[in-house]
């Protein structure tokens, strides 16, 4: 076998030389000046900040990894008639950071409706060329609403008043001695505000207005004085609330006492602790029904109840207390209107209850569809991450909503006066619910930073949304038919390539604030999660991208992780390099577009080619000079010759059968499958994001293969690369991204030979053509 | 008086309408229009999605119909109401002047409606300038925001258009 070493390092010196020889061609005048690393794959070291203490390399939290606790106890009174919500609360602060803290921040969510809000006034504006007469008194005539809080009063443990500053929605705590590592404090706040119509204007908290029998229904959150985060990558997290950004909260233990009219229906965030007191004997013994019930929803209060509690408007009031325990936030929603239903569903060894509150105008719709959707929730989400460890999770009917808190959360699909619903509204409304109650996952148990990162929590809920709907979809045949599947909004690879295909102009990295993003749906929600989806399904496969998901959900469940938290991890538990993705998918607004550009065919050929012999002849060579060669002629070339058709290898070339006699033996020579079409396929990349190439090939007998080269393809050509085909079967066929997995914004170039692809225009109009 | 937000939310520009959800999973009300210059036709190509149960409200609404869209009982008269409604509200002129259009039908994509229509016999070197008004769903919904995209050789432009600026004008 040395003699065919020395063949073989003789032809890649030769291609060497021949490489060299070309570049020198192309020297140009002017040097060209150098350049920063420009890779593709360069790793993330600067966008990334170095691991520390706190946060290791690997994603996990580090040795030194700290929170902040903020435990509440809070008395809290419903005004029903006035639409006004006071509260006296106490939080005790811990400060488990190394540091020493002069001051706190508490959040004032509030005062985003304050009258002197900010928020109307950052956003520029110009005259319109009309206006409607109400749009008009509304924007230029109208009082604003007061819907800021009232703080009466901020004591210290002892009740003495202490110093504190407002600067809009955040509330500086000036306290007399800085508050030392290790150590806790106790203040209280007593507060009023005017709660919100939340069907007008759009608030995620609020009432809704019933003029029929002029009740409301309240879904009430964001509603209290709320500890900032202090940690160590933000320190104070006290960036102010604008209206998109959500929340960045510390964990703590909540112990509630929430006072409505005695003829309320009420549910929240913990467990109940009287509820001897609260339910009548009926719901009590409904209630323990409800918990062995693991098919179907038991209904709690039923809508002939609802009904007639509508007309009641007690005067008395009642007291519902509840504590909760390792939460970041606090909700409740009440209403004399409220419907209540419950099951039970068994995740991991324990029972945890589904519950949906709604009021009438959400039925049949939420009798139907509602606690099923909690369950179908609860199931699939504990199975990629984690056995969602609190006792409940409840979906409440809310018009218009779409909100998030721990174990509850506000959700819209109204059906129709007569009690009809469209597709929309019922997919709709399983979708928001999915959405919503996977919220507990993310971010209200991977408690990231909202305010700062809209897509952690939104991307990889919107990501897990998608799993659960599909399995809903798999569950209840008889929901969705006539549909095969259920049909996800966000999620498959193609219903991402409008925005990505967009206008530049108005798309921003995921990596931005919500606040400043131009589109936050496709941003925060869409991309990232189609971006998840695809690093699935196409880029690791569902094994490896599972475990690792599944390490960042419980390496990082009840802390507060990073976005570099949750990319280290993924690479660390899977042994596959991402920098190259999160850069493209999170850090840019590049786009994916791959395609074939062309293909030459060759054929084996003892005869030198025009290329070669002008090589020798450049170095004063005879082939008598080199070693036995082989060639290979293009079939549209010079050197091509029609008797080097439908041959094998060795009867083409003489050097090659010889090369074969001399060192393969008579039987491993029969083994040997000679290919008969040679096939130089070059690849080009338009789009910025790299990605697997990945390609049917089909063949003339009618077959195919499939083959997916690794993203890696591209690291030193990011424009165009080139791969050699050798077949034993003619090939007739290309196409790059054959079932449209990798949101190829452009799949008019990934065929060859080229398809004239009609528009969708194009198609339509023939389609009705072909009708009539 | 909580509408002052609302109101003020629409008379704020571009960057910011394109902002369509609030908060974690809000309904908003959008439709996005593509017009495309086709060489080879001489025309105007162009694809309107609008969501259906958003036309299925309009059509009741304003013509009494109940045009169940997208399901088996769906009306025989939908087509001819959707068309009617699109010529109100949906014009499309050459130098001031209103050029006609076909409208060529609909088709459904999961919540979608996708209307095509076709604006023929366009010589591009006549015409200076092009407008287009879309005041789709403006009469059903405040916060109704229709998005245009054209596209003509190798020039493109978007709009966003609300009740109170309906029309987008651009040089061709």
């Amino acid at each position: 076998m040395n003699r065919f070493k020395y063949c073989l390092a003789s032809v890649l010196f030769l291609f060497g030389a021949v490489v060299m020889a070309q570049e020198e061609a192309d020297v140009k005048e002017e040097r060209e000046p150098g350049h920063y690393n420009q890779s593709k794959f360069k790793q993330l070291y600067e966008e990334f900040s170095t691991p520390n203490t706190y946060r290791s390399a690997s994603g996990a939290p580090g040795p030194d990894y700290y929170q902040q606790q903020a435990d509440y106890v809070m008395d809290i009174h419903l005004d029903d008639k006035n639409a006004k919500i006071s509260g006296e609360e106490t939080i005790t602060y811990h400060n488990n950071s190394p540091d020493d803290l002069e001051y706190l921040w508490v959040q004032l969510d509030q005062n985003v409706r304050a009258k002197d809000s900010k928020s109307p006034l950052r956003d520029g504006n110009g005259v319109n060329i009309a206006y409607t007469a109400d749009n008009f008194a509304q924007t230029y005539i109208s009082e604003p609403f007061d819907g800021g809080f009232n703080i009466e009063s901020v004591t210290d443990d002892s009740g003495k008043p202490l110093s504190y500053t407002i600067n809009q929605t955040m509330m500086r705590i000036n306290i007399p001695q800085p508050l030392k590592s290790g150590e806790k404090i106790s203040f209280s706040i007593k507060w009023w505000y005017n709660i919100p119509d939340h069907t007008v204007n759009r608030a995620r908290s609020g009432y809704e207005y019933f003029p029929e029998d002029g009740n409301r229904a309240y879904v009430i959150a964001q509603f209290f004085p709320r500890m900032a985060v202090y940690s160590d990558v933000e320190g104070w997290q006290n960036h102010q609330f604008w209206g998109s950004g959500e929340f960045a909260l510390p964990f703590g233990n909540y112990d509630v006492s929430i006072t409505v009219p005695a003829d309320h229906i009420l549910d929240a965030t913990g467990e109940l602790q009287n509820r001897d007191e609260v339910f009548s004997k009926e719901m009590m013994k409904r209630y323990k029904q409800a918990k062995k019930s693991y098919d179907k929803p038991v209904l709690i209060v039923t809508q002939e109840e609802a009904e007639a509690a509508e007309k009641g408007f007690a005067t008395d009031t009642k007291t519902w207390k509840f504590k909760a325990t390792n939460v970041r936030d606090y909700a409740f929603a009440t209403s004399r209107k409220f419907i209540w239903d419950m099951q039970a569903v068994k995740i991991g060894s324990k029972d945890v209850m589904a519950v949906s509150l709604y009021p009438k105008e959400g039925n049949p719709l939420w009798e139907e569809q509602s606690t099923k959707a909690v369950a179908q929730t609860l199931k699939t989400y504990s199975k990629h991450t984690f056995d969602y460890p609190y006792h409940k999770a409840i979906s409440v009917h809310a018009k218009n909503q779409g909100m998030e808190y721990p174990m509850i959360c506000w959700n819209y699909g109204r059906p129709n006066e007569d009690g009809t619903y469209s597709d929309r509204v019922k997919y709709g409304m399983i979708s928001v619910i999915i959405h919503e109650v996977g919220h507990n996952f993310f971010p209200m148990i991977v408690n990231s930073d909202e305010r700062q990162w809209g897509w952690m929590d939104e991307g990889l809920d919107t990501f897990m949304q998608y799993l659960a709907e599909q399995e809903f979809g798999k569950n209840n045949p008889d929901v969705i038919a006539p549909n095969e599947k259920y049909p996800s909004r966000r999620g498959e690879a193609a219903k991402i390539v409008p925005y990505m295909a967009g206008d530049q102009s108005y798309i921003s990295p995921i990596m931005s604030n919500p606040e400043n993003v131009y589109q936050l749906g496709p941003n925060a929600y869409g991309k990232p999660a189609t971006a998840l989806n695809i690093l699935r399904e196409t880029v690791m496969g569902e094994e490896l991208f599972d475990h690792a998901f599944k390490t960042y959900a419980q390496r990082w469940m009840f802390k507060h992780p990073t976005p570099e938290d949750f990319f280290r991890t993924m690479e660390d538990a899977s042994a596959v390099d991402l920098d190259w993705y999160w850069r493209g998918w999170f850090y840019t607004t590049d786009y994916v577009d791959i395609g074939v550009k062309g293909v030459k065919k060759y054929y084996v050929s003892n005869k030198p080619t025009k290329e070669m012999e002008k090589y020798m002849a450049d170095r004063n060579l005879t082939e008598a000079d080199l070693p036995p060669l082989v060639y290979l002629a293009e079939e549209d070339s010079e050197d091509f010759s029609p008797e080097l058709k439908g041959k094998s290898p060795t009867e083409t070339s003489q050097n090659l059968k010889e090369f074969m006699m001399d060192n393969m033996t008579e039987a491993e020579r029969a083994q040997v499958k000679e290919p008969k079409y040679f096939y130089e396929i070059t690849f080009d990349k338009p789009g910025g994001i790299p990605m697997p190439l990945i390609v049917e090939y089909t063949y003339a007998d009618g077959t195919t293969e499939n083959v997916t080269y690794p993203p890696e393809i591209w690291r030193k050509n990011d424009a165009e690369v080139k791969r050699v085909m050798a077949t034993e079967k003619e090939l007739v066929g290309i196409v790059v991204d054959p079932k449209l997995e990798t949101a190829d914004i452009d799949t008019t170039n990934n065929a060859w030979p080229k398809k004239e692809e009609k528009s969708d225009f194009d198609k339509f109009k023939e389609n009705i053509k072909g009708d009539k | 008086m909580m509408k002052l937000k609302k109101a003020r939310m629409m008379v704020i520009p571009l960057v910011m309408l394109l902002f369509l959800s609030f908060s974690s999973a809000h309904k908003f009300y959008v439709s996005v229009t593509n017009i495309a210059y086709s060489e080879e036709d001489s025309a105007f190509q162009i694809t309107s999605r609008i969501f259906i149960d958003d036309l299925d409200k309009l059509l009741k609404e304003r013509y009494g119909i109940e045009a169940k869209l997208a399901t088996p009982k769906e009306s025989k008269i939908a087509d001819e109401y959707i068309e009617k409604y699109f010529r109100s509200k949906f014009v499309v002129e050459f130098d001031g002047e209103p050029v006609p259009y076909n409208f060529l039908g609909k088709r459904y994509d999961t919540d979608v409606v996708i209307c095509y229509l076709e604006i023929t016999n366009v010589d591009l070197s006549n015409v200076k300038t092009m407008s287009v008004q879309n005041e789709l769903l403006t009469d059903l919904f405040d916060e109704q925001k229709n998005v245009v995209h054209v596209k003509w050789k190798n020039n493109k432009k978007s709009f966003v258009l609300i009740r109170e600026k309906n029309k987008g004008m651009l040089n061709l």
